[in-house]
């Protein structure tokens, strides 16, 4: 219109629903289940075929995952070291270029945003990865640093190749110089191809990281290569189930990122979700250290623990018990475990269960029995080391296990 | 070996004065220094001139009339709540104006003991004593408004969060009377009568009571009384010496750096400047990411500029007898006028007719007359611009008294520009951040503020952005001294 007003129609379409990532049709091909999920607004197999196909897969041979949907930021400039640092609880100085890190930052109060990987390429050039959108946030972060932050998530894609047969199909892909990296290490193989040895499973895993045009192409050169070392493509389920008895804690489900709780002391604390260890005090001013300091002197509010349950019902939202009479908290994530042979979970406990107090606790666990609902108080274990442990996971250079 | 102090104070202005003064006299050792040559900040006589509330001890005041003039000749001479013709005669609006502005001094003395001291935090909780202390003090305003009785708390409650346009014209018709309390609602601030929270704003200014007085010897003066009382306390201060850096070691202030490379140490700084400045000052690492975008988003756009002019003698003001014409001068037509002087400020422009607040200062030689015009843009002010806003505010002290612009000898201008570089004020503004209502009391400078306190242990806020804010009153200095002596940081 000449007077200045913009007619709808004339407005280019904007995409409505799920966007495809560029491997969709190569999923889409081999789905049997076609069962698709929403991650972060892409299209996601929650199944490609069954879960338990997909879950031993991970364990015993190894699996593709089309990890591009993750939120990815780029943060590079003289001060880029100095703003994350600022930003994340661990000591950024110690992770030398060429590693990876695993991440938690806070807000003012010492209340976990969300947890990440920070890949750092060089000195001064940082990737972070992770669940939420946090462009906003690492602007206002970066607000008063010489460093630039550019939205890389739908720039930079990603495979995620895991399982002990994982090495030997990059070995065939022609990408056997990944043989040198040790866990957490992180390599520019070729032209456009980073390769990290970083995963979700808590097993031997790689992640690779190219531009998003590039992606069908590293796919199916890694899918050729499937056939005698069984890899499968997988969906988000499986992955769920092997980071459960790896033992890591996953945004939304086992903490609530605290600028997306809208209800008040939603927040948790890397202290409470167990991750003191990141918390690094002696590092200078960090975003929520004060408040943290002073958490770590009277103590946490919550203990996220891991928990060997009785039985064997998953016991996914339980609600545990002291003396099988106290509300003390709630199973978070609780799944069987194939691998451990247990019923294994996640689980929020009230200070000071999970931290002085572990005995006499139990879950309370509900199972429908066609049609019929039967309650069942089973005793738990609190858990220190992870549910799924093997040295394969960190043996350099890594086998065809 | 470097100069150690207790207290290092940024800033020699009257709240950095009052704050060094305060805790000199408890014993602690104090250095304020200032990057100008002078004391004072913005109480000196080239950026203001009238004090409404009570003088520091040793500053003789004297209270004036207002006039808001007229357009038509129909002066309105004022004091507190009385209101007549220049001429003589009666006004007819006389009667409401005086229910209206004894029912906002009224109103404004229930919030006095809440601006003048620490705002209220209920922080600690209320199981220990300190915490009931805080509750207590917000009991006291429950009760006072209570004791209004039910149709004037109703009325306090009903006001308190609206604007001054409607309050001012339910009362009475548009003119210069209503004009003069509209632009009294905005001065200093960047909003106009019809913006939210000019209600609050107005009974801010009158909460002393409303009498407007010219502090003998002027506001150089008043400055030179605050450096007395500080100086007299022990506090040494150093003129024509710039803060670069404050030391931050392990989460505690260590001292600062001072322009001629010097260091000096101490366990405290406070710091006259806005909470930006004072956090680049510490560096931005050294505080928490929601702390810093509050401080950027502090609302400070400067929107006042003052005007000095040198006459060749004693302008004469139509309708104005000559001791009238020593009243305080006000160009506020109408509300609706000092709304639409707001409006091109909103895009950065100047004002077609601006709001302007004028005192002829005392004295036998050359007189000056000093003008305080709002509603002017912070920034972008070239050599025309400021030529021609001069000439417009020239032009219109002219049309109520003709020949004015002759007596001109010579104009100083201050932008919002000039006054954020001579003083540190934040954007150049009056009263440091905007007086608005998410900006007051326990929101003052910013959530999380209130208490004077940063979050690096041993720095304080000082100065005007910092509650009760604004007007020469040293109270957010005592204030903050008291923190720093309650913290027991220094």
């Amino acid at each position: 219109m000449m007077d200045g007003r913009i007619e709808t129609r004339d407005v280019a379409a904007v995409p409505v629903g799920l966007i495809e990532t560029p491997v969709f049709s190569r999923l889409d091909q081999i789905s049997t289940a076609k069962q698709w999920g929403n991650w972060a607004g892409y299209i996601s197999p929650l199944v490609l075929d069954t879960m338990e196909f997909e879950y031993f897969a991970i364990r015993n041979q190894s699996t593709l995952l089309d990890v591009s949907p993750m939120h990815k930021y780029r943060v590079t400039g003289p001060d880029a070291e100095t703003m994350l640092n600022r930003m994340v609880t661990r000591d950024l100085r110690k992770v030398a270029p060429g590693r990876v890190a695993y991440a938690m930052w806070c807000d003012e109060e010492g209340m976990v945003i969300d947890d990440g990987t920070l890949f750092r390429f060089a000195e001064n050039d940082f990737r972070l990865c992770c669940q939420e959108s946090m462009h906003g946030w690492l602007l206002d972060a970066a607000w008063g640093f010489d460093v630039e932050v550019i939205d890389e998530s739908h720039s930079v894609a990603g495979l995620s190749l895991q399982g002990p047969t994982s090495f030997s199909v990059l070995q065939a892909a022609g990408l056997g110089a990944a043989g040198s990296l040790k866990p957490f290490d992180l390599v520019k193989l070729e032209p456009d191809l980073w390769v990290s040895r970083t995963g979700f499973t808590g097993d031997l895993g790689y992640e690779l990281w190219v531009p998003w045009d590039r992606l069908t192409k590293l796919w199916d050169r890694l899918w050729a290569q499937r056939a005698p070392w069984g890899m499968r493509a997988i969906g988000t389920h499986a992955l769920d189930m092997v980071r459960i008895e790896a033992g890591f804690v996953a945004a939304k489900v086992d903490f609530q990122p605290v600028l997306t709780a809208s209800r008040l002391g939603r927040g948790r604390t890397p202290i409470e979700l167990g991750f003191e260890r990141l918390v690094h005090f002696d590092k200078g001013h960090f975003n929520g250290r004060r408040a943290l300091l002073k958490q770590r002197d009277t103590g946490p509010r919550y203990n996220l623990v891991r928990l060997d349950i009785g039985g064997f019902k998953p016991a996914q939202d339980a609600l545990i018990y002291h003396r099988k009479r106290r509300e003390v908290g709630h199973v978070t994530s609780g799944i069987w475990s194939p691998t451990a042979k247990r019923n294994i979970a996640l689980a929020e406990l009230r200070a000071p269960f999970g931290g002085e107090k572990t005995d006499d606790l139990w879950a309370e666990v509900y199972v429908n029995e066609e049609g019929r609902w039967d309650k069942r108080l089973v005793p738990v274990t609190v858990q220190t080391k992870p549910f799924f442990r093997n040295d394969r996971a960190r043996a350099t250079p890594p086998r065809a296990f | 070996m470097n100069a150690r102090f207790d207290v290092i104070v940024i800033g020699a202005g009257h709240n950095g004065l009052a704050a060094a003064e305060a805790l000199a006299k408890r014993g602690k050792s104090v250095c304020v220094v200032e990057q100008s040559d002078a004391v004072g900040g913005m109480a000196c006589d080239r950026l203001a001139h009238l004090l409404y509330n009570p003088a520091p001890s040793g500053v003789e005041t004297r209270e004036i009339d207002t006039v808001s003039l007229s357009p038509e000749g129909a002066h309105v001479l004022i004091r507190r709540g009385e209101a007549r013709f220049t001429s003589g005669k009666p006004h007819p609006d006389a009667a409401a104006y005086q229910t209206l502005y004894r029912r906002l001094v009224r109103y404004a003395g229930l919030l006095h003991q809440l601006a003048e001291a620490p705002p209220p935090g209920l922080e600690q909780g209320v199981t220990s004593l300190a915490g009931l202390r805080e509750l207590s003090r917000l009991a006291k305003l429950g009760v006072g408004v209570k004791r209004l009785g039910k149709a004037e708390m109703r009325e306090f409650l009903r006001i308190l969060l609206t604007n001054a346009y409607d309050l001012l014209l339910d009362e009475m018709p548009d003119g210069p009377l209503p004009g003069a309390l509209a632009a009294d609602a905005v001065r200093g601030a960047f909003s106009g009568p019809r913006s939210p929270g000019t209600v609050l704003s107005l009974m801010y200014r009158l909460r002393h009571g409303g009498g407007v007085f010219l502090p003998a010897g002027g506001m150089g003066a008043v400055a030179g009384a605050y450096a007395e009382g500080a100086r007299r306390a022990g506090a040494e201060v150093r003129c024509g010496l710039g803060v670069t850096r404050v030391i931050v070691e392990g989460d505690k202030v260590a001292g600062v750096l001072l322009s001629d490379g010097g260091r000096l140490d101490a366990s405290a700084v406070l710091s006259s400047v806005g909470p930006m400045q004072t956090m680049r000052m510490a560096g931005i690492a050294e505080f928490d990411i929601e702390a810093v975008r509050r401080a950027r988003k502090l609302r400070a756009k400067g929107s006042t500029a003052k005007l000095n002019l040198r006459l060749g003698g004693v302008p004469e003001f139509t309708g104005l007898s000559a001791a009238q014409v020593k009243a305080r001068l006000l160009v506020a037509p109408s509300v609706a006028g000092v709304e639409r002087s707001f409006n091109p400020a909103k895009y950065g422009d100047l004002p077609k007719q601006p709001v302007l607040e004028m005192v002829l200062t005392d004295g036998t030689g050359p007189s000056t007359l000093s003008v305080i015009a709002g509603h002017v843009p912070e920034t972008s002010w070239t050599t025309d611009r400021r030529e021609s806003f001069t000439a417009s505010v020239v032009e219109t002290i002219e049309r109520f008294a003709p020949g004015f612009g002759s007596l001109v000898e010579e104009a100083d201008l201050l932008t919002p520009e000039d006054i954020s570089a001579m003083t540190g004020a934040p954007g150049g503004h009056w009263h440091h951040a905007e007086m608005g209502l998410d900006q007051m009391l326990t929101t003052r400078p910013t959530v999380g503020m209130a208490r004077y306190r940063f979050g690096v242990a041993g720095l304080y806020l000082c100065g005007a952005s910092a509650h009760p804010g604004g007007d020469v009153t040293g109270a957010p200095g005592r204030n903050s001294a008291a923190q720093v002596l309650a913290d027991g940081v220094a």
